[in-house]
């Protein structure tokens, strides 16, 4: 008996039907409206659209100029419902809903208008699906089939628009565009940059550029996805796979620091194109060019082989059962402190782990990251003193935000993004103390002189009463500024402005002092993972101890090279593309890049996250930590783990943090790192503050995947020189 | 119910007495045979009923499925809710639980060129989809596989307006941006 | 059963075929040859020898389809068990196919320039068509 009664219950509870949009819902706070979809009650915020009422409610609107991320055009008329008491049906993107409003999607007059609308929309699209690279994940194909109708009245010639050259990127059929405008909208508000727009009215609308120029952005490759139709598609990729064929995997990008979360589509065991996949707590849904179209990079230049020099100095392929025991050799003839090992951007926790466990086991403590940190002070003991505190969508929630001696546009376009959205919806002010560029937003130039900092720092400033006021004010150094010299200097300045503006912004916010101020801006994926586990940062260590036998783990910043090493180094490289470090190895054995292999990396907010392998590494191409430990065991000092699940629980007891996936281990102690930094007394010098990657062409090469990849060369190319029908 | 599947959903659509008389003629005709059947009853948001049967008695069906003991052991598998594509506006796609496996070596087959894999599982995504997660973990668990939960990363709603466009002061002003 | 040969058949093809070859023992030989290689005995008129030796015969005394066959030349090939129907030249081919009648000995094929020389079928030894991968690579190594 007992389960028809519970039967019924719930029966009970399902024809009631109210849905409740979020289960905290409180009496007192809320003010919420109630409307009826389909005669079932929703409350929604009032300010909302119908459309977002719909979608509370369970019911998707068909759409196709309306993008949750953009503002509401209202052009596309896809969307019209019928709403009860009003005499025509309703564009419901842009309708607000209004107490007790009864909207009715499903019903006739809905559909009839749909139908209409449709209709005209595929009056002046051509009938190229079979040849559109759009085809099997195109709105307007989606649409058609489920709201067009079944047959067409439609007699007359169609329209027929020229395709335009928009760069290296974006290939455009403009005849099938529908006039939506998201990708102009898109450009003016998320890119920033107002390089497309429309010409024409009715039937001649178009979209363009005006003149034939490049989309001059970083975040460009977006309106591919954001497209509704074929009309942008991507130019690598063009021809090249149906998305039916592919398979996704779900992983996370590691060009820059940001982690953006992105899919892999691969068929056939090759990449073929990497989309963008919702997090707002990163990258919301668009990913930067670079993580977008550097997959090419991942498969020229490889290292597939392991190599040895041979007698006559150069390198030629071996087995791994003859690379593996030369190096053993090595590791367990050199006196540990003649073993160093550095590490590239790319390198993975794992990888970070076991390198570090291996060293330790003999006994030495060269560990080093090719990035630099400060060393003065509590330089990376204490964790706050190089994340990005303040997280990324807390830039939301700021107020002021001052960027130092960083360009993040170039250095994290995802963070440069969110800085802009906060700019537009939050009326957030900028200032920026370093190379004046253009960040697609407006700021305060303070200036790119140490002296700004100082005064910045004494509080003398005419800036600092600004940063007084400031209720959520976030200051962000760039990682960069620590290659200076007086790189522990300007951090002990930056500490010293933003532990003043948080005590400041406690007093303003009512004592509460849970808002953190001090944010660093790191570039490369692997830095926080490598100070979490107690890397040194930087090179000194090698170049005041040089060793005799070298480890470079992916190491390809052209920190060391033959030059700077003792002639006898013996340079064994962990990594993945022939770049700037392996024609000076000794030993190269090549490891899985970041489409490759399963690994966890933590991004410049403290974030772990992991990746998954989509594909196989080529050839002989092995896991990094997997290289590692397999050494381990011809050395003899075999480490205790042979799986990834006890990797990663050898991982966690180093690093919880390292293990928990997807959220933020938070730091503090500001105030102890910035007592300790200012007993350090560091020095500033007069150089000015500047960034090294100014205009887009400095974004797209930056390391040793991009720089294998003629994609970013065409990118490049184009950014500098301007277009050329090749590109 | 076979022995080898210990978890089944019936979904029965409202209005439906009839159904659901069926629905639960077949469970007591079921309970008879098999006393340590669980039954619950869970209603979704979906208009749907949801009958879940859970049989105590089968386990690790790992033994019995005939799989290699490769891919009964070795597995590392990833319970997750799809992402919705970024090329499209429909999110109907990520609405269920996938399972999916480690990607396994796949190398060019000398003859075509072609892509081949040993992996009998590598296409377990596209075949299976669950209701829940606990379903997916259930289903993942009587395999044997180990397995971890990657939860879906939820859509924020934002506060939209078309007002917003034409607003005198603010930034979102379609002539200032 | 084609073991059992009847033994004027064998001293028919005693008389006939070998009779050129010298001495007893060489007679005894080729019978012994022709009978595993063949799993028969035959004799017939020797009517030519083809570029690569092989010896054609012909014996109208049998029905057709089975007067006219070729002793291979066993020296032509590595192993003198491994032949086959493709190590006869093309115009003996035709002959020995009831193409015609007329032996290429008594009415040789027109000569022209574009005709290549004939090659045995490769499929089993060690020349052999191996087919290979024409796609292009998906990754490119790096060479130093």
């Amino acid at each position: 008996k007992l389960h028809t009664v519970a039967l019924n219950r719930s029966v009970q509870g399902v024809t009631s039907k109210t849905v409740i949009a979020t289960s905290t819902r409180t009496q007192s706070t809320d003010n919420r409206i109630e409307v009826f979809v389909n005669d079932q009650s929703v409350w929604v915020e009032p300010g909302s659209t119908v459309l977002q009422a719909c979608e509370i409610a369970g019911i998707q609107i068909p759409r196709f100029c309306y993008h949750d991320r953009l503002s509401v055009a209202g052009n596309c008329r896809m969307c019209l419902v019928e709403i009860e008491k009003s005499p025509k049906p309703q564009a419901s993107c842009a309708m607000p809903v209004m107490k007790g409003m009864r909207i009715k999607p499903d019903s006739d007059v809905s559909k009839k208008a749909r139908e209409g609308v449709m209709e005209f929309l595929l009056a002046n699209h051509p009938l190229d699906c079979p040849i559109c690279d759009q085809g099997g994940e195109c709105d307007l194909q989606d649409q058609s089939m489920m709201f067009g109708s079944d047959r067409s009245r439609f007699l007359e010639s169609k329209r027929a628009v020229e395709d335009k050259n928009i760069g290296p990127l974006i290939k455009t059929i403009m005849t099938r565009c529908i006039q939506c405008t998201r990708c102009v909208r898109f450009a003016d508000e998320i890119a920033g940059v107002s390089d497309l727009g429309t010409t024409g009215r009715g039937n001649d609308m178009q979209i363009g550029t005006y003149v034939e120029k490049m989309f001059t952005s970083e975040l460009s490759g977006n309106v591919i996805d954001i497209c509704p139709v074929g009309a942008l598609t991507a130019k690598p990729s063009a021809f090249t796979a149906r998305p039916w064929e592919t398979r996704k995997t779900e992983s996370v990008d590691v060009l820059d620091a940001v982690g953006s979360n992105i899919v892999v589509s691969t068929r056939t065991g090759d990449v073929l194109r990497i989309l963008p996949r919702l997090n707002e707590e990163i990258n919301e849904e668009w990913i930067s060019d670079k993580t977008r179209f550097a997959y090419d990079g991942l498969k020229r230049q490889r290292l597939t082989q392991p190599m040895i020099r041979d007698g006559e100095g150069k390198l030629s392929t071996c087995l791994w059962v003859d690379a593996l025991p030369l190096v053993a050799e090595k590791l367990m003839s050199t006196s540990p402190e003649k073993i160093s090992a550095l590490v590239g951007g790319f390198a993975d926790a794992e990888t970070l782990v076991c390198l570090k466990d291996l060293l330790n086991r003999v006994d030495s403590e060269g560990l080093c990251t090719e990035e630099l940190f400060v060393a003065d002070g509590s330089g990376t003991d204490l964790r706050s003193n190089y994340l990005l505190n303040t997280r990324i969508s807390g830039v939301e929630e700021a107020d002021l935000i001052l960027l130092i001696g960083t360009n993040p546009r170039y250095e994290a376009p995802m963070f440069n993004a969110r800085i802009r959205k906060a700019w537009i919806h939050n009326e957030v002010s900028v200032a920026v103390v370093g190379s004046k560029v253009d960040l697609t937003y407006s700021y305060e130039h303070l200036g790119d002189s140490i002296q700004t900092l100082k005064q910045l720092s004494d509080g003398t400033h005419p800036f600092s009463a600004k940063l007084k006021a400031a209720k959520n004010p976030i200051v962000v150094v760039g990682s960069e500024v620590f290659s200076r010299q007086d790189g522990g200097g300007v951090h002990a300045a930056v500490s010293t402005i933003a532990q003043k503006a948080r005590i400041s912004s406690a007093a303003n916010r009512g004592g509460t002092d849970d808002w953190k101020v001090l944010n660093v801006l790191q570039k490369v994926a692997s830095q926080v993972a490598a100070l979490d586990l107690g890397y040194k940062a930087g090179a000194d260590h090698i170049r005041s101890n040089p060793p005799s036998l070298l480890f470079l783990l992916g190491a390809d910043g052209g920190v060391v090279d033959r030059q700077n090493l003792p002639k006898d180094c013996f340079v064994v490289y962990i990594g993945t593309h022939g770049d700037v470090s392996a024609p000076f190895a000794d030993v190269i054995l090549p490891s899985a890049a970041y489409t490759e292999k399963s690994a966890t990396y933590v991004n410049t907010e403290g974030r772990a996250q992991q990746s998954q392998a989509a594909v196989s590494p080529p050839g002989s191409a092995r896991e990094d930590w997997k290289i590692i430990r397999a050494l381990s065991e011809v050395a003899g000092v075999t480490l205790p783990y042979d799986d990834l699940d006890s990797m990663r629980s050898r991982m966690g007891e180093i690093a919880p943090n390292l293990t928990r996936y997807n959220s933020v281990e938070g730091a503090n102690y500001f105030k102890q790192a910035h007592e300790l930094a200012k007993l350090a007394k560091p020095k500033l010098l007069d150089a000015p503050l500047s960034s090294s990657q100014l205009v887009l062409a400095d974004f797209y090469m930056t390391d040793s995947i991009t720089r294998a990849s003629k994609t970013m060369a065409k990118c490049v190319k184009a950014a500098s020189e301007g277009l050329s029908p090749d590109l | 119910f076979s022995t080898s599947s210990s978890c089944m959903n019936i979904r029965v659509h409202l209005p439906g007495s009839v159904v659901t008389t069926i629905a639960s003629h077949k469970l007591e005709k079921d309970k008879t045979s098999r006393k340590d059947r669980k039954v619950e009853v869970e209603d979704t948001k979906t208009q749907a009923v949801q009958l879940r049967i859970t049989d105590a008695t089968a386990h690790d069906v790992s033994v019995v499925t005939g799989a290699p003991e490769e891919h009964a052991v070795t597995r590392k598998v990833r319970i997750f809710r799809p992402a919705k594509n970024a090329m499209q506006s429909g999110n109907v796609n990520t609405k269920k639980w996938k399972v999916e496996p480690e990607t396994r070596e796949r190398w060019e087959n000398p003859t075509m060129g072609w892509s081949s894999s040993a992996d009998p599982l590598s296409n377990i995504s596209m075949a299976l989809s669950f209701n829940s997660k606990d379903d997916a973990i259930s289903f993942v668990e009587r395999q044997g596989w180990s397995w971890f939960v990657d939860e879906a990363k939820e859509k924020k709603m934002q506060p939209k307006s078309y007002a917003a466009n034409f607003s005198w002061d603010k930034r979102t002003r379609r002539a200032m941006k | 059963r084609q073991f059992v040969v009847p033994f004027s058949e064998m001293m028919k093809h005693f008389r006939h075929n070998y009779e050129t070859d010298g001495g007893y023992f060489q007679r005894f030989r080729g019978v012994f040859i022709q009978m595993s290689r063949m799993n028969e005995i035959k004799y017939g008129t020797h009517v030519g020898t083809d570029e690569l030796g092989n010896k054609y015969y012909e014996n109208n005394r049998y029905f057709v389809g089975r007067n006219r066959w070729v002793d291979f030349n066993k020296d032509t090939w590595k192993n003198k068990w491994d032949f086959n129907a493709s190590q006869i030249t093309p115009e003996w081919h035709r002959w020995l196919h009831y193409m015609t009648d007329d032996t290429p000995t008594v009415k040789p094929p027109t000569q022209r320039k574009f005709l290549l020389t004939h090659t045995r079928n490769l499929t089993g030894t060690k020349d052999c068509y191996v087919p290979y991968s024409t796609t292009k690579p998906k990754i490119e190594a790096w060479k130093p």
